[in-house]
């Protein structure tokens, strides 16, 4: 009589439950972790060295304070808010007028922000938003995109390197912060 | 004559697959992120703006906060913290030191402090902290901020 083998059932490992062990290890990360977030309003600060002398013509200066009462003083006049300075910005550097009260040109002009302290940072922060809003807008204008696209230019692709620099050419932006005054 | 029907088309979607793609958002993830060593001690709300720009040499970035501590005993002035630990100002420029060193030579002087400070701290401490920075040449600053919507 012939005997037939029974096949032999081949030992086989379940993998239905891979996927939740796969979303359990990903849980904990996402969890565990925070993503380098790089964003944000970059600023050069002054070398350390003793102030030097060098005269800057009162109309090449563009002068905003902030007090401890977070009131703002722009040009010597109080400002309730911010919404003219972008385009009072971009009338001071530009000129277009050869207004003898604004720049003499556009890299002469100076944006001075002063602040006391007890000023918030949330409105130091919003002023600088402003001013580098002004600028980004100007070299966005002068390349014919607006000032989200340039910012977001990838400086590594040379025809966006190529618009980047066209754009800034002659337009420094050119940013004073002055150190906190104490409060009187 | 009767019309043999054909055998419905499974319909049912194949979910082999699934640990692959869970798998690449696992692997992903673990790549892209840091691990929060330290449970932070100051509560730091950052404030908003629009003009942001992006670093592009995330490696020169190192990271300062400012703000409250949680801890009520620490007092309720504002303070400083850099890597999870508290520092006090005047020890600010060993901690600049110590970052530009570890970036070596190269890139020591490109170093760019990420500033994450809370958006209700005063300007004296921020003013503080950048005139350490520029003692010390650390003189690129980035503040750090959310987009607004």
């Amino acid at each position: 009589m012939i005997r037939f083998k029974k096949p032999r059932p081949e030992p086989k490992v379940s993998a239905g439950s891979m996927a939740d062990i796969a979303f359990l290890l990903l849980i904990f990360f996402l969890v565990a972790t925070t993503l380098l977030q790089d964003k944000g309003l970059m600023l050069q600060l002054p070398p350390d060295v003793p102030p030097t002398e060098t005269e800057i013509k009162n109309r090449n200066l563009f002068k905003i304070r902030i007090n401890s009462k977070n009131q703002f003083l722009i040009e010597g006049e109080i400002a309730a808010d911010l919404q003219n300075l972008k385009s009072d910005l971009i009338d001071f550097v530009l000129n277009p007028d050869a207004n003898p009260s604004l720049a003499e040109s556009p890299e002469q002009a100076i944006i001075s922000i002063k602040t006391q302290r007890g000023t918030s940072y949330a409105n130091f922060i919003e002023v600088l938003d402003e001013v580098k809003e002004a600028y980004y807008t100007m070299y966005g204008d002068r390349v014919g995109i607006s000032s989200r696209e340039f910012r977001n230019l990838d400086r590594k692709v040379p025809s966006q390197n190529e618009l980047y620099l066209a754009g800034r050419e002659g337009l420094p932006m050119n940013i004073s912060i002055a150190e906190p005054d104490k409060i009187n | 004559m009767r019309v043999k029907k054909k055998s419905k088309a499974e319909t049912e979607i194949s979910t082999t697959s699934m640990p692959d793609i869970v798998f690449l958002l696992l692997f992903f993830f673990m790549v892209s992120a840091t691990i929060k060593t330290e449970e932070e001690q100051l509560k730091v709300t950052i404030p908003k703006a629009g003009a942001l720009t992006k670093v592009e040499k995330q490696f020169l970035i190192r990271e300062l906060h400012v703000g409250f501590p949680r801890n009520q005993k620490l007092g309720s002035a504002p303070k400083i913290s850099a890597g999870g630990k508290l520092i006090e100002l005047n020890s600010l420029s060993n901690w600049v030191q110590e970052q530009k060193t570890s970036l070596g030579e190269a890139y020591g002087d490109q170093m760019i402090v990420l500033l994450r400070a809370h958006e209700e701290v005063d300007m004296g401490i921020i003013g503080d902290i950048q005139s350490e920075l520029r003692k010390n040449n650390a003189r690129k600053i980035l503040y750090r901020t959310l987009e607004e919507s």
